[in-house]
């Protein structure tokens, strides 16, 4: 069973939510971070940031949808990376229109991310194996079909968006992207018998089967739409490098796929995620990252610092998480 | 050994698990202690065997108080329990398991020889069979219980303690059981045996406490004082009621399911099964018949190897438990409520129309908020669901309103055919009194049951028509004439002529 | 014989053989003492790595930090060394210790609060990596003793010294999970820890065991793979993380815990290894490798299915 707070996906006071929590220690953060180096909150350093969080908001959606259904997608990297490079390969090499060559480079995503929910559901295989499986053939062949080089002669349309500002200059297209996904997944969840169905067969995959759920294509599906988060997040990172570059994804993206989902209140185990949260994880790993940098704390110790947090933060969620099982508990 | 429950008192965030029980077991006794599910029985096991430690009052063995505040503490002073839940390690031996608690060991290591000569001599207690290398994932549910009854037993406990032991067991095993247990009595054992079988424990026990609602109702009463019919008026707090389950006359109503010569992967040969409207078609069996496996069968899981199966007279090829909703509508109450019944940690709501979903939704398949609210609602109140707020979590529920729930789903959905399998086991009698009449009400409505059970008081109460299962095939049909003595001698006669040497509990 | 054919890992075993004589035909140089040298050299550390993560799954935890414990184990190991000039025989059992003290700090959290043992290590192998990089700023310490030079280098034949470690962890290892009863119970706790919990068997301590064991075994890993390199590089451990999981799941460990084949670990390790041998002997793109190895874990789950067991409803 879960080791987590068993909360209903709504109905939560919000004074002793997750999120709340969250957007308190955000606050503070930047606050720390902008005394220390005033250039923190500059528009430019926003902008920045705002790419890179984007990128890892994707990243943990990916996961996260994942999560939801009860598995887990140790292939977020590679399918990331196959759909990166098959993109510059449409675009440079293929010379696709760039919308055309992001779609089919998404579908690859959508594939390779279904090729993993049909395993697991026909096999009855755990996720954690198939998709380390998975990952590694992934990889394997991009490398093998690639020869790892890198594409950089991208149409130039491509690192015009990575460098596009609007809203004043301090915001990315792709935060907007981000933020449309996030949109587009709540309704999902929140609303849509999918969605539903889908987070039902995470909280008790036998019983929701057993009460007429299809639970075998709400898991290909859910993997399938990883896929295509998987894809999207890689599409972002090469329109921010400007270049397809086979060092993306991998291993890399694995951390930060479950910080978000996780610090954001997602259950590991499956049956409740938080969109919101999961944004607000990765905006908290963003802020720290950044944080520390433009402190001067120096690349090298910003491992040590996120690790530290993100115990600090599961810590904080348990105590929390108990204290509030009690309220509602009393309560009713 | 002597135990004395003094005044215990344990309370949970939601509820008075005991209330100031007090009572008595004496060596060289078995005390039977009895109530509904949800009185406090497994908790008051919980206490005596270190799982939890009592709020007030205290315990004493032989006079002296004792206070244990781990499982390993309970073990060392010879306590022995068998629970109600499997508590077995799927891959080690049957050996290992027996002896898990005291290893014998030689230099420091495991002596093997030693672990499975040891298991062995407790084995044979009650099943020569079971062989103490085999894995005990391998094991049949029934096996599994007999390894941990002789789990307990290696213990050499002076006071033990057995929860639900002939759950899944019967016949011989139970004989088996029972005879080491007077044996063990003999030898000056405090032994203290739950079951809601009253036929057991009329036959078995010495002395009698009843729980109800975590209060004691009846202490240290000897069995000899009492009947079946006063225990269970303990147990529920006034005398028994027999279900209404009204009038009906279904036998010239059209078939709705059919099986003919089916034969499944789960073993079942030539399987003839016939249901009409508005029927209630019993399935009987003993442990290990087959019964759920057929059910099973019809709703896709497993194979039908041969025969052919038909739902109002076409072919039906069913693939899975969602085809046998959408396309056939049928549903299946669940044996396992917990595990497959429910969504524990979701509220009523989402629980009762998580079968409806796609009905209620709209356009672009969304849910308006509240129309699941709205879609649920009737239900509650329809079968008396006893719940905080149709937004509580499902697992604050008690046992009885759990299962309630989990059938609630399928009256939402509106299923042609249900299949009920064991509806209440572990539920209070109030509340088996209401699921009785909410199933002879549903099939008044026009529903066909097919109800599994192995209550044979709920077959004679419910069932129009008896179909008897034995090994996983069909040994016969017996008519209900609603009269326990003489449907159950019938149902028995069937299951005799197969095989003359089990006897039903 | 009959006990070997129907063991779990005699695939393996005969993927190994079949493996070896295709590899002998394709090239001459694979029946080289040399070549048996080096393809034995690069299991070592991989086998012991493997354990590492092995221990955790038996007792139904993962070990997300294998990998960057064995990296921060690795600097401080050749720091002590080269800064503080700690020597070699002291230097050992320390970092060891601080192996040990690592998966320490796992098991009271994995046991201690509750917290899934997934997310700890995940955040433990975030902070041992920035102890690593912090410390060392990417640069490896060069100046390791003679001595352990020469151990990482030395051979008998086609036998390099570093197998010593393998071949005495191996037994200990075995003796461990299956005759010393703290090794049953961890096993136990894996199996099902409620049951565990009931016969007097603390699951947080068989944790906190188990965690504690894994960094050990890491950090011999550690200590091993600074031999075999001669140099104490913050990059070790940066690419055990999956070769932990890949290697004792397609040996046939359960994932959830409660079942372990020590023999089918290193059984997959070296296939594995000829696998990167063949590849390499035969001219291959080296990055078949990744590719290859998923396929393994795939040919793996084809392979058990088709030795499952019937599953029996009451």
């Amino acid at each position: 069973m879960t080791d987590q707070v068993l909360d209903s996906p709504r109905r939560r006071p919000f004074v002793l939510g997750q999120q709340a929590g969250l957007v308190v220690v955000l606050v503070l953060l930047g606050a720390l971070f902008t005394s220390k180096s005033p250039g923190f909150l500059s528009s430019f350093n926003l902008f920045v940031l705002g790419r890179s969080l984007a990128i890892d908001i994707v990243i943990g959606f990916s996961q996260m949808v994942v999560l939801a259904t009860g598995g887990m997608n140790l292939s977020v990297g590679s399918i990331g990376v196959c759909v990166v490079m098959m993109g510059g390969y449409l675009m440079q090499t293929a010379g696709l229109p760039v919308p055309v060559a992001c779609t089919l480079a998404l579908v690859l995503g959508g594939t390779l991310g279904w090729l993993n929910g049909f395993t697991i559901a026909r096999s009855g295989v755990n996720s954690f194996i198939v998709t380390l499986a998975s990952a590694n053939l992934f990889s394997g062949a991009m490398l093998i079909l690639t020869k790892a080089t890198p594409l950089n002669a991208l149409p130039r349309s491509v690192a015009a968006f990575g460098q596009m500002r609007i809203g004043g200059g301090w915001v990315s297209p792709m935060l907007v992207v981000a933020a449309a996904i996030g949109v587009a997944l709540i309704i999902f969840y929140r609303f849509s018998v999918i969605g539903r169905q889908s987070l039902a067969t995470g909280a008790n995959q036998r019983a929701a089967e057993m009460s007429g759920v299809p639970v075998g294509r709400r898991i290909i599906a859910a993997h399938a739409l990883s896929g295509v988060l998987a894809g999207v997040a890689g599409l972002l990172t090469v329109a921010r490098v400007g270049a397809a570059m086979p060092a993306v994804g991998g291993q890399d993206w694995l951390l930060p796929s479950f910080l978000g989902p996780v610090l954001g209140g997602a259950a590991l185990a499956g049956g409740f995620v938080s969109v919101g949260g999961t944004m607000l994880g990765a905006a908290l790993v963003t802020t720290i990252r950044s944080g520390l940098l433009v402190m001067g704390i120096g690349n090298f110790w910003l491992d040590l610092f996120l690790g530290l947090f993100l115990l600090a933060a599961v810590l904080l969620q348990r105590y929390r998480g108990a204290l509030s099982l009690r309220f509602r508990v009393q309560g009713s | 050994m002597d135990l004395s429950i003094d005044h215990v008192t344990k309370v949970f965030p939601s509820v008075r698990a005991l209330d100031d029980v007090t009572f008595q077991v004496r060596a060289g006794e078995i005390h039977a202690l009895m109530g509904e599910n949800g009185a406090g029985k497994s908790t008051l096991i919980k206490i005596v065997t270190g799982v939890y430690t009592p709020d007030s009052g205290r315990l004493l063995l032989d006079g002296v108080p004792a206070e244990f505040a781990s499982p390993r503490e309970a073990l060392a002073a010879a306590i022995g329990a068998v629970h109600q839940e499997r508590n077995l390690i799927p891959r080690f031996s049957v050996g290992e398991n027996i002896l898990l608690e005291h290893l014998p060991t030689r230099n420091g290591m495991v002596n093997y020889t030693e672990v499975h000569r040891q298991a062995r001599g407790f084995l044979d207690l009650l099943d020569r069979a079971i062989d103490t290398r085999a894995e005990v994932a391998t094991l049949s549910v029934a096996q599994m219980q007999i390894v941990e009854i002789a789990k307990a037993l290696s213990l050499k406990a002076k006071l033990l303690l057995l929860d639900e032991p002939t759950a899944s067991i019967s016949g011989h095993e139970a004989a088996a059981l029972f005879a080491v247990l007077r044996r063990l009595r003999a030898q000056g054992v405090a032994i203290v045996f739950v079951s809601h079988k009253l036929e057991e424990v009329l036959s078995l026990c010495d002395r009698v406490t009843v729980l109800r609602d975590g209060k004691i109702a009846a202490a240290d009463d000897p069995i000899a004082s009492v009947t079946r019919g006063r225990l269970v008026s303990l147990m529920i707090g006034r005398d028994e009621r027999v279900a209404d389950i009204g009038v009906r006359n279904a036998s010239l109503n059209r078939t709705v399911l059919e099986l003919k010569k089916v034969s499944t992967s789960f073993g079942h040969r030539d399987i003839d099964l016939s249901l009409r409207k508005g029927e209630i078609l019993g399935l009987y069996g003993l442990v290990g018949a087959g019964r759920t496996e057929l059910a099973r069968s019809i709703l896709g899981f497993g194979s039908i190897n041969a025969g052919e199966i038909r739902v109002e007279g076409q072919a039906a090829h069913i693939g899975s438990m969602h085809q046998a909703l959408e396309r056939y509508r049928i549903g299946y109450v669940s044996e396992d409520r917990k595990g497959e019944g429910l969504l524990l940690a979701y509220p009523v709501r989402d629980n009762i129309a998580i079968t409806i979903w796609r009905r209620i939704a709209g356009i672009l398949g969304l849910i308006a908020p509240g129309a699941e609210a709205k879609a649920a609602t009737p239900f509650v109140g329809r079968l008396a669901i006893r719940a905080p707020s149709i937004g509580a979590m499902v697992s604050t529920l008690s046992g009885g309103n759990q299962q309630k729930v989990s059938i609630a789903k399928w009256l939402a959905a509106q299923t042609d055919i249900l299949i009920v399998d064991e509806p209440t086991v572990g539920i209070d009698v109030k509340t088996k009194v209401e699921i009785h009449e909410l199933i002879a009400g549903i099939a008044r409505d026009g529903v066909s049951v097919l109800l599994i059970t192995s209550d044979m008081a709920e077959m004679v109460t419910l069932a129009d028509r008896i179909l008897v299962l034995h090994g996983f095939r069909i040994v016969g049909e017996v008519t209900n004439s609603h009269r326990y003595d003489s449907t159950s001698a019938a149902v028995m006669n069937l299951i005799h002529a197969v095989e003359p040497a089990t006897v039903g509990a | 014989m009959r006990r070997i054919i129907n063991a779990e890992w005699a695939g393996l075993l005969a993927a190994i053989v079949v493996g070896a004589i295709v590899l002998a035909g394709v090239s001459p140089n694979f029946l080289s003492e040399f070549n048996f040298y080096v393809l034995l050299r690069s299991v070592c550390v991989s086998i012991v790595v493997a354990f590492a993560q092995m221990v955790t799954l038996a007792v139904g935890q993962m070990n997300l930090s294998v990998g960057a414990l064995g990296g921060m184990v690795a600097v401080l190991f050749g720091g002590m060394m080269e800064v503080l000039g700690v020597p070699l025989w002291l230097a050992v059992p320390l970092a060891i210790g601080i192996g040990v003290a690592g998966g320490l700090v796992n098991g009271l959290l994995a046991a201690g609060t509750g917290i899934n043992g997934f997310i700890v290590t995940l955040a433990t192998a975030s902070a041992f990596t920035g102890v690593n990089l912090g410390l060392t700023k990417s640069v490896p310490f060069y100046k390791m003793p003679a001595a352990l030079q020469d151990f990482g280098n030395g051979r008998i034949g086609a036998l390099p010294f570093l197998l010593i470690a393998p071949l005495i962890v191996s037994p200990l290892l075995a003796l461990l999970l299956f005759r010393l009863p703290i090794g049953r119970r961890l096993l136990a706790v894996g199996g099902n820890s409620q049951a565990a919990a009931l016969s007097g068997i603390s699951p947080g301590n068989a944790i906190v065991f188990a965690h504690c064991l894994s960094g050990l075994l890491a950090a011999i890993g550690a200590i091993l793979a600074v031999a075999q390199l001669g140099s104490a590089q913050p990059l070790i451990g940066s690419d055990w993380l999956l070769l932990s999981f890949a290697a004792p799941i397609i040996g046939g460990t359960a994932l959830t815990g409660g079942y372990v084949s020590i023999i089918g670990a290193i059984l997959a390790v070296l296939v594995i290894a000829l696998i990167q041998n063949g590849l390499v002997l035969a001219k291959v793109d080296p990055y078949w490798v990744q590719f290859l190895l998923g396929a393994l874990i795939v040919a793996t789950i084809f392979f058990n299915r088709w030795r499952a067991r019937p599953i029996r409803l009451g």
